[in-house]
């Protein structure tokens, strides 16, 4: 049994407008140990799912069916008081901008401690040579002083390490990390992935990464679910899906990647996604990538009904009617647009 | 003066190499200056603030030395000294009872002070309980307790310290305090309610939840806390309403009896005779202004001191 099993997650959003399917059947599963990749773009409902299993969402969103079983239990029935228990004790999470993510009118170990605190049974000094244990233990220098520093006295950088070590202080078996490198620096970006797997390992933690950037999952991560408007289009091992990619939106994506080394470096462009992600107030019946994908045609399925999402290879799901090992087998198609 | 820390970070490793290790206090030097010595240099910088602040100094060393050191007696009448018109004696003359009104005025400034700052400190105790719980909790508590504000707002701000000192029958010190508190906590609640409202939607805050942090906790380790600059503000803009709210009421008659008066009741005095003898009216009214305007002044510096973002002046 995986550590958490997601299982056909639909969270909804209320909204003037109507209601938002922000996620809409989404099944995920984290093994002991490893590290599951969610990736997509802006608004289709990956940071969502994390909130759903977190017990986070805002009070216009809510669960409207599925099950989320973390280590055989069901969080989606627990009241807020047992979800508080096991936050931050057995699931951690890392949001995006470490610059707002510390208060600003408390000193850097007043809230590393304030964790261990609330969850362990530890003393003030326990807790604060604990402190300085994890300060350390993400490379932040002089951790016996700069515990008692307040958080604009460190770079953004050092915030995010910060709140990996906040993340970590009650040996969480689950760490949920929320775009943990997007607001960064380019090159603080890749310590902070680096730091991540190595301490991953340490704790014998499992993790979620996402992001909107391939290049993280391709370092971080053993699994990658690919999430378009809501739904899971794509899911694999990550080699599996660097090497065939099926769906068309995520070869899309590595398209839409720039590659520094192989064939056709320099000479080929970087190829945009044409058009937008649907409307999720009003999901379309069919397809919901049909209208920017190149090989959907009007007069087959895809404007009609919904593809499932089916194994194509084993351990290899994909949902459209065009997966790239079967476009081979029908080469007019493709030719004739 | 920004400090990047990294900066900081790397020079107090050179001094750290250079001098063989434990010269780190060089760093700590540095990273000193913290947010609050930021606020202070910048309200220091800002002229008409520290000019304020002396001057508020002054009448607060005024009112609180002077009645010490006079040598009259404040209740002592003597009508052979009566409406002496200022001098080196009686530097601000005395009334038709021939009293002295330098440490009168000083007396009516510790009445008048007192009742500001003790107004002052309960009306912000309510208005921030008032608006924190409205504001954290939200939805339907919310609303009802912001609809309720708005029909106290409705109603004019003298009648309800009249009513509210009716109820109570007498007028002295602390019923005054109670009746200004009562007539005058609204706008703090609800510019508590709305910084509490902004505060809760920052990351902190949601990585506070995600930590597993009760309630409780994150009202009053996470949200009051990051409040207190605005409230210091809001005490120096709530102090001058307050002590011109008792001003106007004891010039109504309704203020504290004699033979104790607060600058409102000396004024109240001198109105009669503020023809013949103007000096009687206009030295209280003068301490009143002059506490107003300084704490306007002071208000006006701190918000800027303590919130860099705003740059713009009432």
């Amino acid at each position: 049994m995986a550590l958490l099993e997601v299982d056909d997650l639909r969270t909804y959003f209320k909204t003037r407008a109507g209601e938002v399917h922000a996620v809409d059947g989404v099944s995920i599963a984290v093994e002991r140990g490893k590290t599951l990749g969610i990736v997509g773009e802006s608004g289709c409902g990956k940071s969502v799912t994390a909130l759903s299993i977190m017990g986070l969402l805002p009070p216009s969103g809510r669960i409207v069916s599925g099950s989320i079983r973390f280590d055989g239990r069901e969080l989606t029935r627990m009241s807020q008081r047992e979800l508080e228990d096991i936050r931050g004790r057995q699931i951690a999470m890392i949001f995006q901008d470490p610059m707002t993510s510390l208060n600003p009118t408390l000193r850097i170990g007043t809230q590393i401690m304030e964790t261990m605190q609330r969850h362990l049974d530890v003393s003030r000094d326990e807790a604060r040579k604990r402190a300085i244990d994890l300060l350390e233990e993400v490379h932040i220098p002089n951790a016996r002083q700069r515990l008692d520093d307040y958080p604009h006295r460190y770079s953004g950088g050092m915030r995010q390490r910060v709140m990996i070590a906040i993340a970590l202080s009650c040996n969480p078996r689950l760490l949920i990390a929320d775009e943990p490198t997007t607001a960064l620096d380019v090159t603080v970006q890749a310590g902070i992935l680096d730091l991540l797997e190595e301490l991953r390992e340490e704790h014998e933690m499992s993790m979620i990464i996402i992001t909107h950037d391939m290049g993280v999952v391709a370092e971080a991560a053993d699994d990658i679910a690919v999430m378009y408007a809501g739904q899971i289009v794509e899911q694999t091992s990550a080699e599996e899906l660097f090497d065939h990619p099926e769906h068309p939106y995520t070869e899309a994506l590595l398209g839409a990647l720039p590659q520094l080394e192989g064939e056709g470096v320099r000479r080929g462009r970087l190829t945009a996604i044409p058009g937008r992600p649907p409307d999720l107030l009003d999901p379309p019946t069919a397809c919901r990538f049909a209208p920017r994908c190149p090989y959907a045609s009007f007069d087959d399925s895809c404007a009609k009904e919904p593809p499932e999402l089916r194994e194509i290879r084993p351990g290899h799901l994909v949902r459209t009617a065009h997966p790239a090992s079967e476009r081979a087998a029908r080469p007019v198609e493709a030719a004739v647009r | 003066m920004v400090v990047n820390p990294e900066e900081v970070e790397f020079r107090s490793r050179l001094v750290e190499r250079e001098a063989g290790g434990e010269t780190y206090a060089a760093g700590a030097a540095i990273r000193q200056a913290s947010l609050w010595r930021d606020a202070v240099r910048r309200f220091t910088h800002n002229k008409a603030a520290v000019v304020s602040m002396v001057g508020f100094v002054v009448l607060l060393l005024y009112v609180v030395i002077v009645p010490w050191v006079s040598p009259y007696d404040p209740n002592n009448v003597d009508f052979s000294l009566a409406y002496q018109n200022p001098s080196l004696h009686h530097p601000f003359g005395t009334d038709e009872f021939g009293r002295d009104l330098f440490v009168r005025v000083a007396l009516g400034g510790r009445i008048s002070i007192g009742i500001g700052f003790a107004a002052t400190f309960a009306l912000m105790i309510v208005g921030i309980l008032y608006g924190a719980i409205s504001g954290f909790v939200g939805g339907w508590l919310d609303n009802a307790l912001m609809r309720f504000l708005d029909a106290l707002y409705g109603l004019p701000y003298l009648p309800f310290a009249i009513i509210t000192l009716a109820i109570f029958g007498v007028v002295n010190f602390w019923t005054m305090v109670v009746a200004l508190t009562v007539a005058s906590w609204f706008t703090t609640a609800r510019v508590m309610r709305g910084q509490i409202i902004t505060l809760k939607e920052n990351d902190y805050v949601r990585a506070a939840r995600a930590i597993g942090a009760r309630w409780y906790r994150i009202l009053f380790r996470h949200l009051l806390p990051n409040t207190l600059g605005v409230a210091i503000v809001f005490v120096f803009l709530e102090l001058p309403n307050v002590v011109l709210g008792e001003a106007f009421l004891s010039f109504l008659g309704l203020g504290i009896n004699p033979p104790n008066a607060s600058w409102g009741s000396l004024a109240q005095d001198g109105y009669s005779q503020y023809l013949s003898h103007p000096y009687l009216i206009v030295i209280p009214s003068i301490a009143i202004a002059w506490l107003i305007l300084t704490a306007f002044f002071i208000a006006d510096g701190l918000r800027d001191a303590l919130d860099p973002r705003t740059t713009e002046h009432v």
